[in-house]
């Protein structure tokens, strides 16, 4: 175990051998290569805190918590960077969240760029979605809005039945 | 900036390895084919402006401390 500082919670214990490679970085962000990805406590939130700057951190979030009908359409070459062989066994991905100042119902997502990581080999990228309709601003409330109310649609269905 | 004219089916070598092509042009759009080896990163500049612009950001987005309401886990 090792000490780190991180952004959100200070100083903490991580397991090195969990920390995640991003061989080109994020967008941006191109050196800064090394994270760990830290659980936001009572939370759907996650961090990629990197490993070497404690102030830079990004939030992410598993996309189908808000959007049931995401679709990750990406490129094979982005599975190929990150030496994916078994998507169901070793592919993780989320979508980083942007929280305005003092606006946090206004959170966004970023669901052009997503993050996929290979959690076998412990390597990461910053993906380019190849769906056109995908924006960098998708607003996180407006989709759980639109999602609970397809859900509601399809329960009435079934009780119609 | 080197500028060259090319015509359709015209195309430019860079490195001996990238091929840009000139396919089609209708208009002011441009249809360009690029061939290059796999590690040569190929983006669209907005797309690729847009998701470094929205990076930065999300690197200085702070989780308000209640969410309750906010977003179910």
């Amino acid at each position: 175990m090792k000490k780190i500082l991180t952004k959100p919670f200070g100083e903490i214990e991580v397991d090195e051998s969990q920390m995640i490679i991003f061989p080109d970085g994020l967008f941006g962000f191109e050196n800064y290569k090394n994270y760990f990805l830290l659980e936001n406590p009572d939370s759907p939130f996650l961090w990629l805190q990197s490993a070497d700057e404690p102030t830079l951190a990004f939030i992410l979030i598993d996309p189908y918590l808000f959007k049931k009908d995401y679709e990750l359409k990406i490129s094979d070459e982005e599975f190929y960077a990150i030496q994916i062989e078994d998507k169901e066994k070793e592919l993780l991905h989320f979508v980083i969240v942007t929280v305005p100042p003092d606006h946090p119902e206004k959170m966004t997502a970023n669901l052009q760029g997503p993050i996929i990581i290979n959690i076998n080999k412990k390597l990461g990228k910053q993906a380019i979605s190849l769906r056109d309709d995908y924006t960098v601003r998708c607003s996180i409330l407006d989709e759980l809005e639109k999602s609970s109310k397809i859900e509601q649609n399809s329960n009435k269905k079934v009780e119609a039945k | 900036m080197l500028v060259l004219s090319r015509k359709i089916n015209e195309s430019i070598i860079i490195q001996n390895d990238i091929e840009i092509v000139i396919l089609d042009i209708q208009g002011d759009q441009v249809k360009v084919g690029l061939k290059a080896p796999k590690n040569i990163k190929i983006y669209r500049k907005e797309i690729y402006d847009a998701i470094q612009q929205e990076n930065i950001r999300a690197s200085q987005s702070k989780l308000p401390k209640d969410l309750k309401g906010l977003i179910e886990k």
